[in-house]
């Protein structure tokens, strides 16, 4: 229970991770990045730019030249790759295995890519391969999802649903037993 | 409509982004003079309120100039700020850090406004400008010290 914590001391926060990817994708898309360039596509002050990249930079992640061009050191740079990279495949999973709507989709990767672990990210992109592999059984099993799919889900909906909740309970009940049944 | 070489949605954006750099600094400075720790800890924390109510002021400054130029201050804050206590030194260079950003952001104001510029903005950049600078100055010197 006590797995929550990780949420604060995971190595890269939130915020950390966003600035890497900025600098990423403005290095690739104009060749540079600036304190003010990172600032306008997080739509967040200089300053608060500012602070965060010198922690960052504290911690080798961020480079700065003497034209005040910011960059990625290698590690900054293997860790904007996993984030990139767990973002597209839980991303891809959701849309392709669980139907979630493209945006709401985006939205919930943008949430956790930088928290799952890379186990999780790794079995969830082999998922992703397995569904896209065209295998006979594959096909079927997709059918079923998508009846059971998000096509006309509302944003609104109550969760957990009835079905969910007497799933979820029952999953509680069985735990239960299990555990009473091992302390006997 | 563009009166003075820059569109009016551009100006009162630079403007709420200025005012933006302003009111996280004065909450960044409340919050060292709270947690820095030193020898000298009651003249420094003195030091970091007094630029806490100048950067207040800035930000009222830079309010009025919004609602002079006819847009309703609408500043966007995201502020993290680190749960840790600091020494002296780190506080100067945290702060050094956001007023030398928010003298940057000045100073493309300023480069923006400079052709065709109307008159008031363009004291007020000049004058904003002269006084971030000397702010960087001040905690410069303090650092070497």
């Amino acid at each position: 229970m006590s797995d929550w914590r990780e949420f604060d001391q995971n190595p890269v926060s939130h915020s950390a991770a966003h600035h890497l990817v900025a600098i990423s994708e403005l290095t690739e898309e104009f060749g540079y990045a600036r304190v003010s360039d990172v600032a306008r596509t997080l739509n967040i002050t200089r300053g608060s730019v500012s602070v965060t990249l010198k922690g960052l930079k504290g911690r080798g992640l961020v480079t700065e030249d003497d034209r005040r061009f910011v960059g990625l050191s290698e590690e900054g740079a293997r860790i904007v790759r996993t984030v990139q990279a767990k973002r597209q495949v839980m991303k891809t999973l959701m849309v392709e295995l669980l139907n979630v709507p493209e945006e709401v989709a985006e939205r919930d990767t943008c949430k956790i890519e930088h928290l799952i672990s890379d186990v999780t990210a790794e079995l969830a992109g082999r998922v992703v391969l397995a569904l896209r592999s065209g295998e006979p059984e594959v096909e079927p099993f997709l059918g079923v999802l998508r009846r059971v799919g998000g096509d006309h889900i509302s944003e609104e909906l109550e969760f957990p649903s009835k079905d969910l909740a007497q799933l979820i309970d029952g999953t509680k009940a069985a735990e239960k037993k299990i555990s009473e049944g091992e302390s006997k | 409509m563009s009166t003075t070489g820059i569109s009016q949605e551009e100006l009162l954006q630079r403007l709420n982004g200025l005012l933006a750099e302003e009111m996280e600094a004065s909450i960044r400075y409340l919050h060292l003079s709270m947690t820095v720790e030193d020898n000298d800890r009651e003249k420094l924390s003195k030091m970091l309120q007094e630029n806490f109510d100048e950067t207040v002021e800035h930000a009222q400054m830079v309010g009025e100039m919004i609602t002079q130029m006819g847009g309703t201050p609408s500043p966007v804050i995201r502020l993290d700020l680190p749960p840790e206590r600091i020494s002296a030194s780190e506080a100067i260079q945290t702060a050094l850090i956001f007023e030398q950003a928010a003298l940057d952001a000045y100073r493309e104001l300023l480069e923006r406004v400079e052709v065709n510029g109307d008159a008031a903005l363009l004291e007020f950049a000049r004058a904003q400008v002269e006084l971030e600078s000397q702010h960087v100055r001040e905690l410069q010197v303090l650092l070497e010290n």
